[in-house]
């Protein structure tokens, strides 16, 4: 019996629900949580054109979900390569931009906001982002610097809009960022116009989309974005109670922001990438200081609103698993990186879903042999329950071979068919 | 030898340490003798680390407080450069990868460790560290590396090694949160290891002392 479209859609949504409420599917299902370079690499396309021509990078992805067997359609990771240019952009480096075409993009951390300058991103976050962030990461932004620019509050009456925010829009400085502004949403638009294009293609098709854009924990979004690795740390020293201030803020935003994603997208699935908490990053004491608590928060809030929450653990989560285990049964999808497995089996096995884990390595260098013996260690790990879905670490690696990538459905039907 | 010196540091007291430092010096302390208690201060944080009783912040951090000791006593070391002891090291980021958070904490903790390091950055290609090991009569090679793209470049580089014929000279390191045995094997390094402490036990082993 051939299903239509919408029995597929619901058939491969019912096997990653199970999964997340701890009930055994009909088989384990296949379900990269992204995809950056992977469909392009395969269809021949290069590294540049990926963040370039965003109608044959989403294609490309729709083709691999086919013909690879996922049940999901990753989400796609890769960004507006024109809408990097059009800010000159400095906080990113991508293939035709300054990189060569045939690299991925990589991110350029620093020390974006400096320790002393806590007190004014705390007092003015809006003010502080447009004036000193704005600038450091987007060259053709250097505008909102270069004009002293009043507090937006002081323009709060006709009088002054008129008379001063009037000729400070004017001054060319000023015009040429938000004309700058103006292409980046123009490149986006285009961008994300592709991806609604091929994401109704895919429903048609059979294929729910696996999660909806990033939602970055609090600590990962002071520490990644503004502060740097090193930054972020010497503040847990000397610092604490304003890293803390920004962590707070940055809560708030981001449980706001997920909210609303879940409402605009209608996909429940909110991936939540997590850098800075894993084991050997922290001290527990930290972690249970400056990280855990506002990403649980963010957490129940989702749950609370009818999401689930999808973190990528990044790193080894393993000696987290205790906090892990405060979070409610049977509403999270776990995405694990390096993990000891039996670990989690132990301390989480009855309370979270288990999600990716196949090694990076194995994906871009095995053999697809040794892509499904590690899989049939994961089925058979979790055979009792069936809480398992299949990815490699990150989603589909760029350099995956394709034949590991088939492998992983190839083994998921022979070994994970309940 | 000042226990509370070492002390201060591996408790990250960094006002406290450098305190100390300054009442040294003013009472006549020889400055290489502070130096030496600030770096046994960083070892014992290495072990804490290998024992899992001390993390990133605790070598960062302590590599700010050593930075601020070393700034302090920088006018009264008569200008002698240290040479490492114990073998030169050459390492970096792989080509075509831009990550360095991890290379340099490994950097760092190896100088500290009395090795001779040259940290070649980041992009870094196989004629840069060919050019680098023959220079520096290098004994370890250390290749880093954070994306998947970077296994075949490691790859490419240890290629290129043998192919200039220093091979036999070095033992290779690979290393990164991706790296494991597969990679070893995969781009033909001696070994791999995801974290510094696994960086300085390969080390130590191939120079014949301990970690």
């Amino acid at each position: 019996m051939t299903l239509t479209g919408e029995e597929l859609y619901k058939q491969r949504l019912r096997r990653f629900d199970d999964v997340v409420a701890l009930k055994k599917p009909d088989r384990v299902p296949v379900v990269p949580l992204a995809c950056g370079y992977f469909a392009d690499l395969w269809k021949g396309y290069s590294y540049k054109d990926a963040g370039y021509n965003h109608p044959q990078h989403y294609a490309a992805i729709k083709d691999a979900t086919i013909e690879f067997g996922w049940d999901l359609s990753p989400m796609n990771s890769l960004f507006a390569a024109d809408g990097y240019e059009a800010l000159g952009t400095t906080q990113l480096r991508w293939p035709g931009g300054a990189l060569p075409d045939d690299m991925g993009f990589q991110f350029v951390e620093d020390e974006y906001m400096k320790a002393d300058e806590y007190d004014e991103f705390l007092s003015d976050p809006n003010g502080f982002t447009v004036r000193k962030i704005f600038p450091r990461i987007a060259a053709n932004l250097a505008g909102f610097e270069q004009v002293p620019l009043p507090p937006l509050y002081f323009l709060a009456n006709t009088y002054y809009l008129l008379n001063v925010g009037g000729p400070l829009l004017g001054a060319p400085p000023i015009r040429q960022a938000l004309e700058a502004l103006l292409k980046m949403s123009d490149a986006v638009g285009a961008y994300f116009a592709a991806d609604a294009a091929t994401g109704a293609e895919l429903a048609e098709l059979g294929y729910p989309r696996a999660v909806a854009a990033p939602i970055i924990p609090p600590f990962d979004m002071v520490s990644d974005m503004l502060r740097s690795l090193r930054g972020s740390t010497l503040d847990m020293y000397r610092h604490p109670d304003k890293l803390l201030g920004a962590i707070d803020l940055m809560e708030k935003a981001q449980i706001g922001l997920a909210l609303m994603l879940i409402q605009v997208t209608g996909n429940p699935r909110v991936f939540i990438p997590m850098h800075r908490g894993a084991g050997g990053f922290m001290s527990d004491a930290q972690f249970e200081k400056f990280y855990w608590p506002s990403f649980k928060n963010l957490v129940l809030a989702i749950i609370e609103a009818g999401g689930v929450p999808c973190p990528l653990f990044e790193g080894d989560y393993t000696p987290r698993l205790k906090y892990l285990a405060e979070l409610p049964p049977g509403k999270i999808a776990g995405h694990f990186d390096k993990i000891d497995r039996l670990k989690f089996k132990e301390v989480l096995g009855d309370k979270m879903a288990f999600w990716g884990n196949v090694p990076l390595s194995l994906m871009c260098t095995g053999s697809p042999q040794q892509v499904k013996d590690d899989v049939r260690e994961l089925v058979n790990l979790f055979s009792d329950t069936g809480a398992l879905m299949l990815d490699s670490v990150t989603g589909i690696p760029d350099e995956a071979k394709p034949e590991c990538v088939t492998a992983l459905r190839e083994a998921a039907d022979e070994y994970g068919v309940y | 030898m000042s226990k509370e010196l070492t002390d201060a540091i591996v408790g990250m007291r960094e006002d406290e340490a450098l305190a100390l430092v300054k009442q040294e010096l003013a009472a006549g302390a020889d400055p290489v003798a502070v130096l030496e208690d600030a770096k046994a201060a960083m070892t014992e944080l290495g072990r804490l680390f290998e024992c899992e009783q001390a993390f990133i912040p605790e070598l960062i951090m302590g590599g700010e407080i050593m930075r601020g000791i070393s700034e302090e006593l920088k006018p009264h070391l008569k200008g002698t450069g240290e040479a490492g002891t114990r073998g030169a090291v050459v390492i970096g980021t792989v080509q075509g990868d831009i990550h360095d958070i991890g290379k340099d904490i490994v950097v760092m903790m190896l100088d500290i460790n009395g090795y001779d390091v040259h940290d070649l950055g980041v992009d870094v290609s196989g004629e840069q560290f060919t050019a680098a090991i023959r220079e520096h009569d290098a004994k370890i090679v250390g290749l880093s590396g954070l994306l998947t793209l970077a296994f075949d470049s490691m790859k490419t580089i240890i290629e290129d090694i043998v192919a200039a014929g220093l091979r036999d000279q070095v033992k290779i390191m690979v290393g990164g949160a991706p790296a494991d045995v597969q990679v070893q094997e995969y781009t033909g390094a001696d070994g791999w290891g995801n974290d510094v402490g696994q960086a300085l036990k390969l080390a130590a082993e191939w120079t014949g002392g301990a970690a």
